[in-house]
């Protein structure tokens, strides 16, 4: 696998990630994700709306071991108007059973019922290479559904990892029914990964 | 031919006062719950509002103004933390109006400041509060 496949395949992997890092208070929600870097169970919680605690149970392919990381989201700034919505979220992860292995990082996002804005930049350290990743992403509701109607956001994605000099940008789909959220994006060489959430 | 032709019009004038007379009772009962208990002009969907009404009666209707409720995923813990009041019958939320529609019984005292709290806990802000009694 050369080098830029191996990034492409590691920068890929915060798309699950970033999607909704934190519930309403005292909820959980349980993500799961596959793709070709890695496929993840995370289960997290939100004590309130502004934070969340969980634990993710990564099978990673490119350090080809398995560990968990201890994760936590905080909602440092939300606006809230009457047609729109700004977060920042700060978030940090470690494996307990590694210190070394951790990451960090800040995220946002502004939204309305039509367009979706987001950023992110993440910086991951391990006992094979530190890198960072940073993506813009913007979509479009094509329709505006009900209250319990299908959803869906077609969305545009353009990532950047430090171990690589070359932005990629890829298509993402998003559809969401009542408390199950699925995600599919598409690179022409990682091929498809998905994402599942379900928001107890 | 005219006596046929004054056949139908005697038979179908009734049945057009019928029709008219069905259209302004629904029309009227649509623009019975414009109004709040305070008087002023009740801010909602009207179909949507009589939609959510078709089963209650006597009950209390609590109309919140809400900032933020943008999407469906995100105003989904609304719904489940009012659910978990047991005073709150049935629920709705207007994702285009930015509205939630709260159905209490008539002996409950609709708290603004409860509510605010509920939809605060979801991490959207109630901006208003209007109360229509059925």
């Amino acid at each position: 696998m050369g080098i830029k496949l191996l990034a492409l395949v590691l920068c890929f992997g915060t798309l699950h990630a970033d999607a909704r890092p934190i519930s309403y208070s005292g909820g959980t929600t349980l993500m799961a994700f596959t793709e070709a870097s890695k496929d993840s169970i995370y289960l997290h919680y939100s004590p309130t709306y502004q934070y969340s605690i969980g634990v993710e149970g990564i099978n990673d392919h490119f350090l080809n071991q398995r560990y968990s990381h201890l994760r936590l989201t905080y909602l440092v700034n939300r606006k809230n108007t009457a047609r729109s919505q700004r977060n920042l979220y700060l978030q940090t992860g470690v494996n307990p059973a590694d210190l070394a292995n951790h990451f960090y990082g800040v995220n946002g996002d502004w939204e309305t019922r039509r367009w979706f804005t987001g950023f992110g930049y993440k910086e991951t350290k391990n006992s094979l290479e530190d890198y960072t990743d940073q993506y813009v992403q913007v979509g479009v509701a094509p329709y505006l559904g009900e209250f319990g109607d299908l959803h869906t956001w077609l969305m545009l994605k353009t990532k950047k990892s430090s171990l690589e000099d070359e932005w990629s940008t890829f298509p993402v789909l998003k559809f969401f029914k009542g408390n199950l959220l699925i995600e599919f994006g598409y690179h022409e060489k990682t091929e498809w990964d998905a994402h599942i959430m379900y928001r107890f | 031919m005219k006596r046929l032709l004054a056949l139908l019009m005697m038979t179908a004038g009734p049945s057009w006062a019928d029709n008219h007379d069905h259209h302004m009772q629904h029309s009227h009962e649509g623009h019975v719950h414009e109004t709040a208990v305070n008087g002023e002009a009740l801010e909602v969907d009207s179909k949507r509002f009589d939609a959510f009404i078709s089963d209650l009666s006597g009950v209390q209707i609590a109309v919140v103004s809400v900032n933020g409720m943008v999407c469906d995923f995100c105003a989904r813990g609304i719904e489940k933390t009012f659910l978990k009041d047991s005073s709150v019958l049935k629920i709705d939320v207007d994702l285009n109006q930015g509205k939630v529609l709260v159905a209490y019984a008539q002996d409950v005292v609709v708290d603004f400041q409860d509510i605010e709290r509920k939809i605060l806990a979801n991490g959207q802000n109630a901006t208003g509060l209007q109360v229509v009694n059925l």
